[in-house]
């Protein structure tokens, strides 16, 4: 996914996660709209590993917040009589018999790997997941 | 399976340190002073620099253990026995070289998409009937975002908000030689997620290696609810997780390989506080036993910093458990919680179960550890048998064999919990790779209670049929062991009396 790409999906999240988590256990009742807040754009470009200059960080605050914005407009959809959905989409479900399967060309994966030092992919020490 | 844990014969770890021996007064455990007895031999080697003599120690926190209660919640990890990984078809074989078992989509290669293994469901909603839950007919995938070297996505695919299966619990009895007692415990959900690869830390420090022949393999995450109130019901309840899906059929429930892991939340506070204490997490520990020793030792700590008034030392952080120094250290210190900004996973549609495809799996569930128990208690075996012969699902199912044939309970219990227990033990094998067969311990026993044969030459003949295999009537002929009875006996003397 691209880096611009992800970010968006970053405050997307950042709205569900805002919104639908406090929502969710107030059985889901969408009736009652809840406060949109801006996220901290510092803290969201860190955790999403975007380094954002300062100019960037001051220009992108009101666009993100306009997206957010464009999104609370559903809010003001009535959906009292609407069975909630779990996620967009209706095809059906698409799944897999358990039956293996080598994939025939690991030599070209293992080749494309940057730093490859057999049989491990080498990577730089980090020792903390924050 | 070669490798069985049999209770009461084999030693069983945290035999080997009886710090496990509590006795349970207000809701609260403390050792009893033979545990600190045999911990100090150890303890004295170990650690010269303690302050405190472990029997001190030990007395003092007795003490003020009494006026604490301690809240514990595991999150238990299940790596499941399917033969492909969760989103891929990669088989998974424990053991292989490495980057081995892998292929673009679990590499996280650009342009990928998983497709869910119908087996995972299948084993999720088995665990989730087992542990008595109310299932979610539908169900979503969600995106778990970090960057972390051996998550090769940069996310981990998860149930964040609707979990396959919430609200179930556990039943357990306690080992009879720790007191005994039944427990219930709550499972808050249980739910399918993807494991990461492995990340290994070289020496010199500089650099990390990864290997991603793990990544990607099906895991079903157990929540408990903070039932948990020590050690010992701790490691009574991994253990019972272990048992559970063993006998489901669903993962191996190996500690040592990984299969199974546990995280534990330790929190104490004074009782009749409502207000529960800071929570700990522990991690790194590799066996029951070990559990059962880290969190009496973080209980002791957080009870020790309580009473010196010092509780606000004790911060919410995730701590070590350090097998070889038994005690739990810091490992770094949280800075508020992860943002792990989840959304609904876009490129998986929705899990949808039918009430049929439940009902299938239940009615082909087989008789779970607790129903077991309960029915062996009915027939008559004391707590202690019982819980030998169901601690592992091929023992009982050759236990039932035995006495369907005409057994005697009581005879046939013995049986397996001494002679053919001890052979088991000693040669490594499972009940199920002796040549012996339920039949022929069904003979052996009716013709012992019968009079045939004696009791020792019918070890004789069961040592024999476990190595050999054979039957007891042609072993019996074979080697001429009829028991002499009286009658027969008179009649032989009788005979020769006319004969002369």
């Amino acid at each position: 996914m691209s880096t611009r790409a992800s970010f968006v999906m970053g405050v997307s999240s950042l709205l569900q996660s805002r919104c639908l988590w406090s929502s969710q256990w107030r059985a889901r009742n969408y009736s009652v709209p809840s406060a949109l807040l801006p996220p901290d754009l510092p803290l969201l470009a860190e955790t999403a590993r975007i380094s954002l200059i300062p100019k960037e960080a001051e220009e992108f605050a009101p666009k993100i917040r306009q997206v957010i914005d464009w999104f609370g407009q559903l809010q003001a959809v009535d959906l009292q009589s609407i069975e909630p959905a779990l996620r967009a989409d209706t095809e059906g479900d698409n799944l897999r018999n358990d039956v293996p399967e080598t994939f025939e060309n690991r030599e070209a994966m293992l080749a494309a790997v940057p730093s490859f030092e057999e049989p491990y992919i080498k990577v730089p020490k980090v020792l903390n997941k924050e | 399976m070669a490798s069985v844990l049999f209770r009461g014969i084999q030693t069983r770890p945290f035999l080997l340190y009886p710090s496990a021996l509590l006795s349970r007064k207000n809701g609260v455990l403390f050792c009893t002073t033979k545990c600190s007895q045999s911990q100090t031999a150890t303890q004295e080697n170990q650690q010269t620099q303690m302050k405190v003599s472990p029997r001190t120690h030990t007395k003092k926190v007795e003490k003020i253990l009494h006026d604490y209660e301690a809240i514990i919640g595991i999150e238990t990890h299940v790596q499941l026995d399917t033969l492909t990984k969760a989103f891929c078809s990669c088989a998974y074989l424990y053991g292989s070289q490495p980057n081995t078992n892998v292929c673009p989509i679990c590499m996280g290669l650009p342009g990928t998409l998983p497709v869910l293994n119908s087996k995972v469901i299948e084993f999720a909603v088995k665990v989730g009937l087992a542990l008595n839950c109310n299932l979610s007919m539908n169900s979503k995938f969600d995106r778990k975002q970090y960057f972390y070297p051996d998550l090769p996505k940069g996310y981990q695919i998860s149930q964040f908000d609707i979990p396959i299966a919430t609200g179930g619990f556990i039943e357990l009895d306690l080992p009879t030689e720790y007191g005994g007692g039944h427990r219930k415990f709550g499972i808050t959900r249980v739910h399918m997620e993807e494991d990461a690869g492995k990340l290994l830390h070289s020496g010199n420090g500089s650099y990390s290696q990864v290997d991603l022949n793990r990544a990607g393999v099906p895991l079903l995450e157990i929540v408990s609810e903070p039932d948990i109130r020590s050690g010992l019901e701790a490691a009574e309840y991994a253990a019972e997780i272990q048992r559970l899906v063993r006998y489901l059929g669903v993962s191996n429930g190996n500690m040592q390989e990984g299969s199974l892991r546990c995280d534990v939340n330790v929190s104490v506070r004074p009782i009749g506080q409502l207000e529960y204490g800071t929570k700990v997490e522990i991690k790194n520990m590799n066996s029951f036993s070990a559990m059962n020793r880290a969190i009496d030792f973080e209980i002791s700590r957080q009870v020790d910093l309580y009473s010196k008034g010092e509780d606000n030392q004790i911060i919410q952080e995730t701590r070590l458990w350090e097998e070889g120094a038994q005690r739990t250290v810091t490992m770094r210190k949280k800075e508020g919680l992860a943002d792990y900004r989840y959304f609904p996973e876009p490129d998986l549609p929705e899990v949808v179960l039918s009430e049929e495809y439940v009902d299938n799996i239940r009615a082909s569930l087989l008789e779970l550890p607790e129903v077991k128990r309960r029915r062996y208690e009915r027939m008559g075996l004391s707590m202690q048998d019982v819980l030998f012969l169901t601690n592992d699902m091929n023992v009982a199912d050759f236990f039932d064999a035995t006495i369907e044939r005409g057994a005697e309970v009581k005879m046939a219990a013995n049986w397996i919990m001494s002679d053919i227990a001890a052979y088991l033990n000693n040669e490594k094998l499972s009940i199920n790779e002796i040549k012996l067969t339920p039949q022929e311990l069904a003979e052996l026993i009716s013709s012992i209670k019968g009079g045939t044969i004696s009791g020792k030459i019918g070890k004789e003949i069961l040592f024999e049929l476990i190595s050999n295999g054979g039957t007891v009537k042609a072993l019996i002929e074979e080697k001429d062991l009829v028991q002499a009875s009286i009658p027969t006996l008179l009649i032989f003397m009788v005979n020769i009396k006319f004969i002369k």
